[in-house]
């Protein structure tokens, strides 16, 4: 007769390891593998793809982009590199904000940078989109000249005489062409500057602060300013600090350097305006500061 | 108990080593916030090759030059020229190198016979 005995923990054969402390130390060593490998040696940077690019490089991306559109009009091959951007909003939108971040910014202190802009514009206006670009930026410098149809009908004189009878008649017109011509320009001084007005502020010293408006007072903002010194010049728009105003825009002087300011195209040039010293109301030294505005001739 | 300390110790070795393949391999760090200097090389190609064009239709070298600033480059006519070069080594896209090629010269950087099929032409 067997004794059926019930087996016991004491009785059953011990495993080597310990299941519980074996599993408790895969958790640790996982949350410390990473931790490690996360936070403390996290793996070098490689493969860097458009999207993980930062804000301001992923516009140059853009900016690039509509460069290369602007030349071959790619439009499937364009979407399809804005798309490496995982932009938020559609591709096209997002040009169309990406534009008015810069042309907020000082991107557009330069040509080479309104033609991005104008770029962009031209890209996404082409496909039904709008964006603040398109109220700080004009559409094109200066001013817009636009095409007209000139019926040309120049009377051709008769050729001269020959041995061979010619009949003579009336001056023959030659068939009425389509010549499209460029219209004439607008006049060159289609602005002009009311005298500048100097104060002396020295929060605002040495700035020349620009206002365009229209015949009736308004402003009119993506007006181009050039303001020109002896060693350069600087082109920029109204309407860029839309807290100042949709008219205005300014520059800063270097102290005792004279500038002229202008709307390239537009108008004529100030007289030199220099950045002189001056005594503030409350007796402080500092630079002169200049108000220009701008009106229509 | 010193069952139980190897056990820890070998839960530990084998934990670490699946923390670290999740870390480094199966769930890297995904960077952003990346400057435009460490793109991928396939991308920087891009980039270039799209200011190169860009070049083509407004003719500004002082602007392209500017906009391959961001890519933080020693040299930029020597880059665009290795580019170029590389490009037609490669057999890369034909427009491609047009557009490289016209940038190059832009910078003063011509290889001569290397660059002749790839030069603009003027059709008649």
């Amino acid at each position: 007769m067997t004794e059926s005995r019930r087996s016991s923990r004491y009785e059953r054969p011990r495993y080597p390891i310990s299941f519980t402390a074996l599993i408790l130390g895969v958790v640790i060593g996982i949350a410390g593998g990473l931790f490690y490998a996360w936070n403390l040696a996290p793996t070098e940077e490689f493969n860097t793809e458009p999207w993980q690019l930062r804000a301001d490089d992923q516009a140059h991306y853009v900016v690039a982009i509509m460069l290369n559109y602007a030349y071959d009009s790619d439009l499937a091959l364009a979407v399809t590199r804005l798309a490496q951007l995982r932009p938020p909003v559609d591709p096209i939108q997002y040009v169309a904000d990406v534009a008015c971040d810069l042309a907020r910014s000082g991107y557009v202190n330069d040509n080479s940078g309104l033609t991005a802009i104008r770029a962009m514009m031209r890209f996404y206006q082409g496909q039904g989109r709008t964006g603040c670009a398109d109220q700080l930026i004009p559409a094109a410098e200066g001013p817009i000249a636009t095409e007209a149809l000139i019926i040309a009908a120049t009377p051709t004189l008769p050729p001269p005489p020959t041995k061979t009878a010619t009949p003579s008649g009336s001056p023959q017109l030659t068939p009425t062409t389509e010549i499209r011509a460029p219209s004439t320009p607008a006049p060159q001084s289609a602005f002009q500057s009311i005298n500048p007005t100097t104060f002396c502020d020295p929060e605002f010293a040495g700035v020349i602060e620009i206002y365009v408006r229209d015949g009736r007072g308004q402003p009119v903002p993506g007006q181009p300013i050039r303001v020109v010194w002896a060693d350069g010049e600087s082109l920029f728009f109204t309407g860029l600090q839309p807290l100042r105003g949709l008219d205005y825009a300014d520059f800063q002087m270097t102290p005792n350097t004279g500038y002229t300011v202008e709307m390239p195209g537009l108008s004529e040039p100030t007289n030199q305006l220099i950045a002189s010293t001056c005594v503030s109301a409350d007796g402080t030294e500092t630079i002169t500061s200049y108000r220009v505005i701008f009106i229509p001739r | 108990m010193l069952r139980t300390l190897i056990s820890l110790l070998i839960g530990l070795a084998i934990g670490l080593g699946i923390g670290l393949y999740l870390g480094w391999v199966q769930f890297p760090v995904v960077y952003t916030e990346s400057p435009a200097s460490l793109l991928d090389q396939r991308f920087k190609d891009e980039y270039t090759v799209m200011i190169a064009a860009g070049y083509l239709a407004d003719r500004d070298l002082q602007g392209a030059v500017g906009r391959l600033r961001v890519l933080d480059l020693d040299n930029i006519p020597d880059y665009v020229q290795r580019l170029t070069e590389r490009f037609i080594s490669e057999s890369r896209d034909f427009r491609n190198i047009q557009y490289l090629v016209a940038l190059s010269v832009g910078l003063g950087r011509d290889a001569g016979a290397l660059y002749d099929p790839f030069r603009e032409v003027t059709l008649p």
